[in-house]
């Protein structure tokens, strides 16, 4: 009788220990030096990412988390649909998400679908990320111009305290994104410094906060990009309700900011 | 003279801050006019012809009077460039669609007078700036600010926005937009029960806000008591429709003979082609 043909190739373990290693320190490598290093995977960060690298902009994402995507996945009340308002549909149809119209300016897709579509089109895009990474600080250089990130595991935060004499390692880029929403991480470092104050956001509910978190997006400091919900941290602007429009468009604004002041060099 | 009469404005100014979704200020100045014989100028955008360093100083000013907390009294900010650069983007452009941020509304009120020219704010005149942008004041009884219409004093401050915003929608909505209902499906359900941005109805309903500035120069008392008269302090939406498109009457009786009084002292002024009296002049800049 035949032997039965194996499916997978033999592999040691200690093979596959090398490559993961081999592969995750030569991205490292890279990529601790990038053009444009975005904290925070959320839909703002994202689409930034993928718009920047898709101009052939070395792209990298630090994310706390171990899944990419932040909110994106659900909309309110844990609901798994999320909405966006007109013309937010028009980048749900640039990325091929499905949707439909709720009611006349309000479209509504899958969570899951929209936000790994999203994902992959950041990853296609030639994005690269350091998920289970922890923003920690800043790189300052001349004139307090942010030039980078000090970083860590994210489980080094909930080690016991005898163990967490982790230092953390620092990123360097031409350009940071704060993209971590309503904490706003990277804003509020250079607020522990004295060196910006965030206004707080604002308590009272305001239809068309959505425009304002847009209309925002920018440089908030020099080398520092704001946005999505970190823009309403920032800038004290009202709060917003579960529409995801403003943090796709948003994301796009970045880009465009960091590209325009790229070409002016 | 009818004892609620105490000074009669020898004009009514007109003036616009942003784009304000169909509001037809000349119609609304053809309206006061007819019902107070007093004629209305029309001076379109308030900030054309300022000078660059001008609109700079302004731009600054209104930065720093955010209101982020409407629970706690305001304090003047140190405002970031980026908000700086939004004012005057947004003072920039006759045209400006976007609002949200809430601005203390006496600040606000003292810098709209910043940027008139000089002897445009005048006690002899009713000057009416109508914004698309949304302003708060303070609120003794409950310490806290709310959104308003209108603001009364030199000018006069009135916001399409505000009458969106400030006065109530039914309970229902704010309770189930509070367990995640989208705001557009909530308009779908309780459609015509209040106003909306762009509603087709604010033209004629502003009447009514425009009146309580004038009355509010005539007497100091802009409001009434009647709620089926326009001058009623509406702070529900359902209360804004029915005074100023449903009530029984346009002005209750006491406020209708302070009218006539009124058109009977003032000397009549041209009729326009539109029907109404008065007459529109756009500001030479």
């Amino acid at each position: 009788m035949a032997e039965k043909k194996k499916i997978f190739t033999p592999v040691s373990e200690k093979e596959v220990t090398r490559a993961i290693v081999d592969g995750f320190a030569r991205q490292f490598i890279e990529y601790v030096e990038s053009d444009c290093l975005i904290i925070g995977g959320g839909p703002s960060g994202l689409m930034a990412g993928r718009d920047i690298a898709l101009k052939g902009v070395k792209t990298l994402i630090v994310e706390r988390n171990n899944y990419i995507g932040g909110g994106f996945w659900i909309g309110g009340y844990l609901m798994n649909k999320v909405t966006v308002r007109e013309p937010g549909q028009k980048i749900l149809e640039e990325l091929g998400i499905p949707y439909e119209q709720a009611v006349k300016g309000l479209f509504v897709a899958d969570g899951p679908h929209a936000c790994s579509k999203l994902i992959a089109a950041a990853c296609d895009a030639g994005v690269k990320f350091a998920n289970m990474t922890i923003f920690d600080d800043v790189v300052l250089r001349e004139g307090n111009r942010v030039c980078g990130a000090v970083v860590n595991w994210t489980p080094v935060q909930a080690l016991p305290r005898e163990i967490t004499c982790v230092d953390p390692i620092a990123l360097e880029a031409k350009f940071v994104v704060d993209a971590t929403g309503h904490d706003a991480c990277v804003v509020k470092k250079l607020e522990e410094r004295g060196i910006l104050k965030t206004l707080g956001f604002g308590a009272m509910w305001v239809e068309q906060s959505e425009d304002l978190v847009v209309e925002y997006t920018g440089e908030a400091h020099p080398g520092l990009i704001v946005t999505g919900m970190a823009v309403s941290t920032v800038y004290g602007l009202p709060r917003m309700g579960p529409t995801f429009g403003a943090m796709l468009l948003s994301g796009r604004k970045g880009a465009q900011v960091i590209l325009e002041k790229m070409k002016k060099g | 003279m009818n004892n609620l009469i105490l000074h009669i404005p020898a004009s009514i100014d007109l003036y616009q801050e942003g784009d304000l979704k169909g509001l037809n200020v000349e119609e609304l100045g053809r309206y006061l006019t007819e019902k107070t014989h007093i004629p209305f100028h029309l001076y379109g955008d308030i900030y054309q012809g300022l000078p660059e360093e001008r609109m700079e100083a302004l731009a600054k000013e209104y930065a720093r009077i955010k209101v982020k907390e409407p629970g706690k009294k305001f304090i003047l900010g140190s405002p970031l460039q980026a908000e700086i650069d939004y004012e005057k983007r947004r003072i920039g452009d006759p045209n400006w669609r976007i609002f949200g941020i809430l601005y203390e509304g006496v600040w606000y009120q003292r810098i709209v007078s910043e940027s008139m020219a000089e002897g445009e704010l005048d006690f002899d005149r009713c000057s009416i700036l109508f914004t698309n942008q949304l302003f708060v004041t303070w609120d003794r009884d409950d310490r806290r600010y709310h959104a308003r219409v209108s603001l009364y004093g030199f000018p006069n401050l009135i916001s399409t926005t505000g009458l969106v915003e400030a006065p109530a929608k039914p309970k229902e909505f704010y309770l189930k937009k509070q367990m995640g209902m989208p705001t557009e499906l909530l308009k779908e359900e309780y459609q015509g029960r209040f106003l909306d941005y762009g509603d087709s109805r604010m033209t004629e309903v502003l009447k009514g806000y425009a009146m309580q500035t004038l009355f509010f120069h005539l007497s100091g008392e802009p409001f009434c008591e009647d709620r089926d008269c326009r001058l009623f302090n509406s702070h529900w939406q359902e209360e804004v429709l029915h005074s100023q498109l449903n009530g029984q009457y346009e002005f209750c009786p006491r406020h209708e003979a302070v009218l006539k009084t009124l058109r009977d002292q003032t000397p009549l002024a041209l009729p326009l082609d539109g029907g109404g009296w008065g007459w529109g002049c756009i500001h030479e800049t």
